[in-house]
């Protein structure tokens, strides 16, 4: 494959390098001149993009904060390629949850978008998910990205398993689905010879392997080190999960306390990943509330969920964040999630609950039940 | 800041002491706080209150002639029409606390719902499903029969409310009483001011009736509230989505008539000949009414129209010429607060449109300036039938053929209900006959969705008709 242009090369290796200084570093002034020139670039040569700013009466030319640069809903990445280089790509990751394809997004990665991505991974994990550098057996509840090649979540866990995971560590979602003997296998074999051993998976993954362990009466001890892992959260799901039930269950089934259990929001549109601050935190001996960590190549805004407009600090409305790393498709991404910000970080809910009481007119999700015959 | 104090709750005023226990919900806006007084309901109260709705109205109700109901009733929706009447002021300030909706459009809705049910039009209904509305007094000689005949109501009715549609419970009270049966509503969480008000306006022309009529509120699915009740009654009429008809359904003795009308939807179809520039004010204005009456909550409105390309107006014109209208609406009936979550898909829905329209595909975008006011997409027809997420959310689909519509919506079939189709040629009647073959229960004109009139085959059935049983004499001589 031709080589990327060079004025991306050396974005790249400008983005880069902030990466790598890593969650601790902050440069706002440095953050704010790279989210330009990427607006620029992603202006000049996405013109679907162009379009969408010019619409708005926005060019780089008048920008100078990254707040100001449009962002794209979510939903976009279902509707149209909005890829800076299509002809570059290397891997395509599509977004789950219906089987509709027309339904799915889709964001393309070139090479170097494909590197800072994994420099966003190895950062954030070093500090959020093993702050102590302790090496960890690890144990996914996802399919490999061999048999998933469009779910980031997958390629994601891959690079953790090959960066912090010791040899024997591996994926547990195979061509029959989800191999809990295995899991119950493995996690035995760390109990009898004290290895600390990772989960991984979906936040769903983990509450069906409590319901085997509750049916099965399994109860774990994982040694000192242990941690979880879990991505996504409960959200479209029909059964509600409550945060502290999840982390009780973590320390009832598998011996791992609350400390030790980290949740990961990901998002296909997003390159970077947000960690809960809370196993760093312990490693640092900080006390402070659960939140979400934004890195210093992010910034997370928090929008009125009608007009879209930025609302003062501390209010509830949808999450928009901006992320370098996402210098191959769009930064400035508008997402449907219901957050809070607070310092350094937000506090996310889901998607808004829907009322209780509506009218008498067949609603979305019935409707999207029936079409999908769910 | 205006605190009001109303009841989320009816019950005949020789019931009233009998309520101890009460808990307050609190509801706020911008302007007012609504304090909702609500009797906390156990299995005692509710088989006393029933007991006590089926002896009035044997001693009252049942004795009253058709005619003094109808006149009753009539006299309920004449002074609900009334601007100055008090109760439909003090709706007007509760109903868009709790709901949400502005007060532009309660108002509305209240106009709507009353204008239809004047006492030539509950007449009429009894004339359509009935033929002869005296079989509700007395026997009656039939002429096909050769004999007497008599219509009998079910003793007690009871209706499950589970939406917010403002001035839609009133329409079950109204033909409880025309069926001279009790009524017991049980209203929903979102919306339980509207049917308190409207007996209290009973009580006022005729408090014998009102003793027969009782509204409550209690958790949906409490069983030991509900079993009792299931014990008493010998029908129920719900309305609710899916997951409500059906727990309700599982739970209901057989002995029970039942009437479920589950969630629809509705639809709007024009055909080539009806897309003419002379009228294309008046289509979209009609276009934009069927969108906002309810903001869409309705099972009466439309989730999109569907628009045949072809004629002298094309479909993206009739889409930019309803923006217009659809800004005019938001001025004289402006659209409701919506939660957050209902924001958030528009916007992301307004968002995909946008690239798709940039992009150069067959498709518009046409949102309000501010906010999610309205938003009018139109885009060549899929093929499949894509559900608005509602709140004035106007999907125009253009399409080459009308008879194209019909695939696209047969998955949908247990849901339809209500289309407005004007095809401005020979073609009609086939397709009006395809719709009716679908599971249409109604066809009207745009600008009439949200308005149908008591004659109206609800959902496709006879309300009236279905619950009367009926006793015939075979015997030619008059009855002494």
């Amino acid at each position: 494959m031709r080589e990327l242009p060079s004025e991306v090369r050396e974005l790249d290796r400008e983005i880069l390098t902030f990466i790598r200084k890593g969650v601790d570093h902050q440069d706002a002034d440095q953050f704010n001149r790279l989210a330009l020139r990427t607006f620029e670039l992603q202006y000049d040569h996405i013109p679907l993009y162009q379009r969408y700013c010019e619409r708005r009466g926005v060019t780089p030319k008048e920008v100078s904060s990254w707040e100001e640069i449009p962002p794209l809903p979510t939903d976009c990445f279902k509707a149209a390629d909005l890829t800076l280089l299509p002809a570059h790509t290397v891997s395509t990751f599509m977004t789950s949850g219906t089987t509709r394809p027309e339904e799915r997004g889709r964001v393309h990665y070139d090479e170097g978008g494909l590197k800072l991505m994994d420099a966003t991974i190895l950062e954030a994990a070093s500090t959020y998910l093993f702050p102590d550098g302790l090496k960890n057996l690890i144990l996914i509840i996802a399919p490999p990205p061999q048999r998933a090649p469009h779910m980031v979540m997958a390629y994601g866990m891959n690079h953790l398993k090959e960066h912090f995971g010791l040899p024997r560590s591996r994926f547990l979602v195979e061509a029959d689905g989800f191999e809990v003997q295995d899991l119950v296998d493995d996690l035995r074999r760390s109990e009898t010879e004290g290895t600390p051993t990772a989960i991984f998976g979906g936040s769903f993954g983990f509450v069906n392997f409590f319901d085997y362990c509750r049916q099965e009466e399994l109860r774990f001890h994982l040694p000192f080190g242990s941690r979880c892992l879990d991505a996504g959260g409960f959200k479209g799901r029909s059964r509600e999960v409550g945060r502290d039930a999840f982390l009780d269950s973590c320390e009832e089934f598998l011996g791992v306390p609350r400390g030790y259990c980290v949740n990961l929001l990901g998002m296909t549109e997003i390159a970077s990943q947000f960690y809960d601050n809370t196993l760093c935190n312990l490693h640092k001996g900080v006390t402070a509330p659960r939140f979400k960590v934004s890195p210093p190549w992010t910034r997370t805004m928090v929008v009125d969920p009608d007009t879209l407009e930025p609302l003062p600090a501390g209010e509830q409305g949808l999450l928009r964040h901006f992320d370098l790393a996402n210098r191959g498709h769009i930064c400035a991404i508008q997402t449907d999630d219901m957050g809070k910000q607070v310092e350094n970080g937000f506090e996310v809910y889901g998607r808004a609950h829907e009322g209780e009481a509506r009218g008498c007119s067949l609603t979305i999700d019935e409707m999207t039940r029936v079409l999908e015959g769910g | 800041m205006e605190t009001i104090e109303v009841n989320g709750y009816y019950l005949p005023p020789r019931l009233r002491k009998g309520i101890k226990t009460f808990r307050t919900e609190v509801y706020q806006d911008d302007s007012t706080t609504l304090h909702l007084k609500i009797p906390v309901v156990t299995r005692a109260i509710v088989e006393e209150l029933a007991d006590h709705l089926k002896k009035n109205r044997e001693e009252y109700l049942a004795q009253l002639p058709i005619e003094r109901i109808v006149a009753i009733l009539d006299e309920a929706s004449r002074r609900w029409l009334d601007r100055d009447y008090p109760y439909r002021k003090l709706a007007l300030r509760t109903i868009p606390v709790v709901t949400g909706f502005t007060p532009e459009v309660v108002e509305a809705s209240i106009d709507v719902e009353m204008e239809s049910s004047l006492g030539e039009d509950m007449w009429k209904a009894l004339c359509s499903e009935i033929a002869n509305p005296l079989y509700l007094d007395d026997f009656q000689y039939s002429e096909e029969l050769n004999g007497f005949r008599r219509a009998f109501g079910p003793e007690l009715i009871v209706s499950f409310f589970s939406e917010n549609i403002p001035a839609l419970p009133h329409l079950l009270f109204m033909r409880s009483a025309l069926l001279k049966a009790a009524c017991l509503g049980k209203v929903a969480a979102g919306e339980p001011t509207f049917a308190p008000l409207y007996l209290k306006t009973i009580e006022d022309i005729d408090p014998q009736m009102a003793n027969a009529m009782a509204v409550l509120y209690w958790p949906g699915g409490d069983e030991a509230i509900e079993d009792a009740v299931f014990n008493q009654t010998d029908a129920v009429i719900v309305f609710g989505g899916v997951e409500t008809c059906k727990a309700l359904m599982e739970r209901i003795p057989r002995r029970i008539r039942l009437l479920a009308h589950g969630h629809k939807m509705g639809f709007g179809v024009i055909g080539r000949e009806a897309m003419k520039t002379e009228n294309l004010k008046e289509l979209a204005a009609a276009v934009a009414y069927d969108h906002s009456m309810f903001d869409q909550h309705a099972c009466l409105a439309p989730h999109c129209y569907y628009a045949e390309y072809g004629g002298e107006v094309t479909p993206q014109e009739l889409a930019r010429t309803l923006a217009g209208a659809m800004e005019e609406m938001e001025v004289r009936m402006p659209r409701g607060k919506i939660s957050a979550r209902d924001a958030a898909l528009i916007n992301q829905l307004r968002g995909r449109y946008e690239v798709q329209e940039l992009n150069g595909e067959d498709c518009l975008l046409l949102p309000s300036s501010h906010g999610t006011a309205w938003t009018i997409i139109y885009e060549r027809d899929p093929g499949a039938f894509s559900p608005s997420p509602l709140n004035r959310v106007i999907r125009i689909w253009g399409i080459e053929d009308i008879f194209q519509v019909l695939p696209a919506i047969r998955p949908l079939r247990p849901f339809l209900q209500n289309a407005a189709v004007a095809v401005g040629d020979e073609r009609e009647k086939e397709f009006i006959e395809e719709l009716g073959a679908l599971g249409l229960s109604r066809i009207t004109a745009p600008g009439k969705m949200p308005v149908p009139s008591m004659m109206w085959r609800h959902d496709g059935i006879t309300p009236l008709a279905l619950l009367l049983r009926w006793c015939d004499v075979e015997k030619k001589e008059k009855i002494e």
